[in-house]
């Protein structure tokens, strides 16, 4: 990222090509208008209001997921245990909501504890993989079965209702407007000033090129750690989401969520390898996949195609993002 | 924004002009299954979808929609949204959380749709739960696996995922028989996922370690698996085990003589539930309304037993089907209409 400012080549670009630099996030964004066009063309009802807005509430805990995964990926690491940490700080909010008794401010300590159960495993993975130098595929899917199995002790087997309060406010409206849409305009700021903060930077350096980074003087144990916090801090934030849609507590719901958010990332035109991506495109990549399994459905594939249609057009959307991200990319 | 509102009030208009066209015979509904990964669920929507085209012959056109696909809870959340945008009557889901549809479900009662689950029970009050009762399933198995080795002996339980609502409540049935029986010792319980392979991993592993036990309760494919084992050890004859209900496995345990007997979960409830909802869905009110379960919702089906006295019968039915089709048994639309008013 850092080179594409100081190279003279790209400045002469054309204007596609400088447009994509600046906004790499260009291609998934086509995508998601195109799939949002095809929902409305096969089910005009999947493009109402109410129909948005719901797609919204369901998908802002995969969008947040995808999100914490952006930030371990710009540094070349991965996180298979986000899924898990959402689980578990989902059934820990859950019994210490019921526990306190469901009241305003039992909400808001259970969500502060939540927000620090999501750091911690964040910083157990950073300790693990930075600090210990296991593997980062490996060993967060260790520790996904360890968080896993914590989820499982405190709360096993599902059930447990969330307080009135806490889903009918997540699901409910503020002024007139529904409650998801300023999660997303604050989930907008946060993400903005993240961007601007010298570690969105640090962690791309890191992941450019790990021993260049070293050797200019950056301190990549601690910047993979830190992006390794920062993923937690989203987990937390998405398990706080997934109890507002579901309300209720269940020690495996994320489970199936890991390899999606890793998805869409890919899918929002971040590099797996690390060294390039936005967080704005791996929200539109979640909200891709929650696109495409509903434009597969109106569109009246049969049942049994279902699932072969939908890898197939997550390979498509793939592959064009690919396409159009080379003409952009060094 | 507006522009939205307008679109959407067009939309609800338009609904409310097509509901009203169409004859009260047609109904639409949608079936939601968030797991493909057995031919189980395929066979489940298969005779769903025969179930709604029986309805043709009493005049009644049951226009099925499916989704079917490998997705987490906010994907199945999100296939019940795509179907309250469909405007459909009603839905019949095999949920993948018990608890997490609590919301999505309301708003599809306020809607006006009527919501089934079926295999696995929900906790929503909106829904109600047409399927057989997971207990009563353990239960089973464990009593007819105590009474063939006459109250006695060792035993060892293969389960499926530790944490699963299903799970628990089969391993609380086959707890609460063997209490009753107190010479019967359970020396070792694992989970093997609902996963052959690991079924039949587990059973090699407690033959290791147990070479002296005399029954295994062990859950749906597994149970395949963990015979095999059975068998390679030479132990066929000295253990009796619980089985499956797939054709491959009953056509084994006739040749093989096995000492098994399977509770059958059938695949066919689905297609019970569509019965049901159907029936609902014209009015009719249930004589028992559905209180049972845990939640206060379910509305319990008989659950056939399958065990050497009647395997041939089951073959039978399975006869020239392929091997991995499960025995099912279903609510005709007669057993469904004797249940309503």
């Amino acid at each position: 990222m850092a080179e594409i400012a100081t190279s003279p080549t790209y400045r002469r670009a054309g204007g596609l090509r400088r447009l994509l630099e600046r906004y790499p996030f260009l291609p998934a964004l086509a995508i998601v208008l195109v799939l949002l066009a095809l929902n409305g063309i096969f089910s005009p009802n999947s493009l109402s209001y109410r129909s948005l807005t719901g797609l919204l509430s369901t998908y802002m805990a995969l969008i947040l997921l995808a999100i914490a995964q952006t930030y371990v990926v710009y540094a070349g690491d991965i996180d298979l245990s986000a899924g898990s940490i959402l689980s578990l700080v989902n059934v820990a909010i859950i019994v210490l909501m019921e526990r306190w008794g469901g009241g305003a401010g039992a909400v808001l300590l259970a969500l502060a504890i939540g927000l620090l159960l999501g750091l911690a495993c964040g910083l157990v993975n950073g300790l693990v993989v930075a600090a210990l130098r296991l593997q980062a595929i490996v060993a967060t899917f260790a520790t996904s079965i360890f968080f896993t199995g914590l989820a499982l002790y405190i709360l096993p087997v599902a059930g447990t209702p969330a307080p009135t309060i806490f889903w009918r406010t997540y699901g409910g409206r503020l002024l007139g407007l529904p409650f998801v849409f300023y999660i997303l305009v604050g989930l907008v700021v946060l993400l903005a000033v993240l961007s601007r903060t010298r570690l969105a930077t640090q962690l791309l350096a890191v992941g450019d090129d790990q021993q260049a980074a070293y050797q200019t003087g950056l301190p990549v144990v601690a910047i993979r750690i830190r992006g390794y916090l920062l993923c937690g801090l989203f987990s937390a934030l998405a398990a706080f989401c997934i109890t507002g849609d579901t309300a209720s507590g269940d020690p495996l719901v994320g489970g199936k969520m890991t390899l999606f958010s890793v998805a869409a990332v890919v899918l929002g035109g971040s590099a797996l390898s690390g060294g390039w991506g936005t967080v704005v495109g791996s929200l539109l990549g979640a909200l891709t996949i929650g696109l495409i399994s509903s434009v597969v459905f109106f569109m009246g594939t049969p049942s049994e195609w279902q699932n072969f249609v939908q890898g197939l057009a997550i390979l498509v959307v793939l592959m064009a993002g690919v396409l159009a991200g080379r003409r952009a990319r060094p | 924004m507006t522009k939205f509102i307008a679109f959407a009030l067009g939309t609800v208009a338009s609904l409310v002009v097509s509901a009203s066209v169409v004859n009260a015979e047609t109904f639409k509904i949608g079936l939601s299954n968030g797991w493909v990964g057995s031919e189980w669920r395929t066979q489940m929507i298969d005779e769903a979808k025969e179930a709604a085209a029986k309805w043709k012959d009493k005049g009644v056109d049951v226009e099925v929609s499916v989704q079917s696909a490998n997705v987490d809870v906010p994907g199945q959340i999100a296939h019940i949204r795509n179907f309250i945008a469909e405007g459909v009557n009603a839905i019949i889901v095999n949920p993948n959380s018990p608890t997490a549809f609590d919301p999505i479900f309301a708003q599809a009662k306020e809607a006006g749709i009527l919501v089934i689950a079926t295999d696995a029970e929900v906790s929503s009050p909106d829904a109600i739960y047409v399927g057989i009762d997971q207990t009563a399933w353990g239960a089973a198995g464990a009593k007819w696996l105590a009474e063939t080795l006459d109250g006695k002996g060792k035993v060892v339980a293969i389960n499926g995922v530790a944490g699963h609502p299903a799970n628990e409540m089969r391993v609380a049935g086959y707890k609460s028989v063997f209490k009753d029986f107190p010479d019967i010792q359970i020396v070792n319980e694992v989970n093997a996922n609902w996963d052959q392979a690991q079924g039949q991993q587990s059973m090699q592993n407690i033959l290791a370690t147990y070479p002296d036990i005399n029954g295994v309760v062990v859950q749906d494919g597994m149970a395949a698996g963990a015979w095999k084992s059975i068998t390679d050890a030479g132990k066929k004859d000295q253990i009796a085990a619980t089985g499956e209900i797939r054709k491959d496995f009953i056509d084994l345990w006739i040749k093989e003589k096995l000492n098994s007997g399977a509770t059958v979960n059938p695949p066919g409830v689905m297609a019970s539930a569509l019965n049901v909802a159907v029936l609902m869905l014209q009015g009719k009110e249930l004589k028992e309304p559905a209180k049972a379960g845990q939640y206060g919702n379910a509305l319990y089906l008989p659950i056939p037993f399958i065990d050497s006295k009647n395997v041939e019968e089951a073959a039978k039915q399975l006869e020239g089907k392929p091997g991995y089709y499960s025995y099912t048994s279903s609510l005709t639309i007669e057993d469904a209409e004797a249940l309503f008013k």
